[in-house]
């Protein structure tokens, strides 16, 4: 059986009158990586800032490898490993005072060759004060850091935000290399859905606070879809299809964007609401999370008129 | 192996779809003939930078699909091809397929015949590698 290193029971936070997260009941099992992701301001850093016990939740709880997040042990926060948003770090440290300081907290588990292995991969100099880094280098300090202690469970929240492309690859594969090993598990936030697809195996949604979806990335690839219909008259005034999102109408055809149905489904449906013909398009992840987050009758920003 | 592998994130086509016919195409050009081995899950998972439960989707979806066997304890191999079936519904998607190129061929105002010309054109690139790695 699949052990559970993550859950959190209808765990909220408001900020003043503010509500950032709504009872979020989210249960990631051992062994995946699993991203994260949600519009800006969804309350994903909320969210984790919550499991990792930094701030205190209004209501609900959460427990992080069986430990609830407000009372972690010091001998449980030793097998997690944290990467903030912007990667910060203390810079007046160089990075050699750094791997010492962080080791600490890792007493038994602190790997000294495989950090010193990273920074010489990365060509970075360790008596070099960490204030004296770009941003891309501090990134890849902070991903040796964390990695050096082989956590069990990995949380970074957005730890490729404004990197290059080369920098961010370098952290999908220490996600990957992490994952290899027995028992390990990644949750990681992001807004570049190409990262996530390509590394996770799992998908969190959270909009507006709330969870949208947790599954494994291949169902949330294979249930929202897209569906253009065309009818010679004009299209039905209602549709009462199984899963609809949105539905956007024009003089002669229906786009609709459905979550659940089977292909089979949506073509028996077709042929009773009489359209002429039907187009299921397979839609990528970045244009999936878009419809799934978008609000109802959601327009475009700019749209095309005939004159 | 790993390096011919393009995998494109954003695209319509799931990573382990992709995976899986870029494999399926190699074993069409006999650039993996029968019984060769694929990298092992980590291995590939490791060279691509995806997830290793991807890349052991995309082979058991070959593995459906006939095309590779996996051995216990041992790895995943290019199967025969004289033990391979071709199911009445793998051919029905694959006629449906020829449609779409027909009717592209036709929109562009190609005859007939420049259709099937061009189709023995692309089929001896994969036919004369195949007699290629025979002869090897």
């Amino acid at each position: 059986m699949t052990e559970t290193v993550l859950q959190t029971q209808a765990l909220t936070k408001y900020y003043g009158s503010t509500l950032a997260v709504d009872h979020l009941n989210l249960k990631i099992p051992q062994g995946c990586i699993c991203g994260f992701v949600g519009r800006n301001g969804a309350g994903k850093t909320t969210a984790i800032k919550l499991m990792l016990g930094l701030l205190k939740p209004t209501a609900g709880s959460s427990r992080l490898l069986g430990c609830d997040s407000q009372q972690l042990l010091p001998a449980i926060r030793q097998r997690i490993g944290y990467v903030t948003e912007g990667h910060r770090l203390f810079r007046w440290m160089s990075i050699n005072e750094l791997q010492k300081f962080q080791r600490a907290f890792f007493p038994k588990q602190w790997d000294d060759k495989f950090f010193a292995d990273m920074i010489e991969y990365f060509n970075l100099p360790k008596k070099r004060k960490i204030k004296h880094l770009s941003n891309g280098e501090r990134a890849q300090v902070s991903l040796a850091l964390a990695l050096a202690p082989n956590p069990e469970l990995l949380i970074m929240d957005d730890p490729t935000l404004g990197l290059d492309a080369a920098i961010r690859r370098q952290f999908l594969e220490g996600m990957i290399e992490l994952i290899m090993r027995q028992g390990r598990t990644v949750l990681f936030s992001s807004h570049i859905l190409g990262d996530v697809e390509r590394v996770s195996d799992r998908i969190v949604v959270i909009d507006k606070g709330v969870l949208r979806a947790n599954c494994s990335l291949e169902e949330f690839r294979a249930a929202v879809k897209k569906v253009i219909l065309s009818f010679t008259d004009s299209p039905p005034a209602d549709v009462d299809i199984e899963g609809l999102l949105h539905c956007r109408r024009s003089e002669k055809e229906l786009e609709l964007i459905l979550v659940g149905p089977a292909d089979e489904q949506i073509t028996q449906w077709a042929k009773k609401s009489g359209a002429q013909n039907h187009q299921i398009v397979k839609m990528n992840l970045e244009d999936q999370f878009i419809e799934f987050t978008a609000p109802p009758n959601h327009r475009r920003l700019f749209q095309w008129e005939e004159k | 192996m790993a390096l011919w592998i393009q995998i494109s994130s954003g695209s319509g086509e799931p990573i382990y779809v992709q995976v899986a016919q870029q494999i399926s195409e190699a074993i069409a050009k006999s650039e993996l003939a029968s019984g060769d081995k694929l990298p092992a899950v980590r291995k590939l998972a490791s060279e691509l930078v995806i997830n290793p439960n991807t890349v052991a989707r995309a082979y058991t979806r070959l593995e459906q699909a006939g095309l590779v066997t996996t051995k216990t304890g041992s790895g995943t191999y290019v199967s025969d091809p004289k033990l391979r079936k071709s199911d009445a519904a793998d051919i029905n998607i694959l006629t449906e397929r020829m449609d779409t190129l027909i009717t592209r061929g036709l929109n562009l105002g190609l005859r007939e015949q420049d259709l099937i010309t061009m189709f023995k054109d692309r089929l001896a690139k994969f036919v004369n590698r195949q007699t290629e790695r025979k002869n090897d």
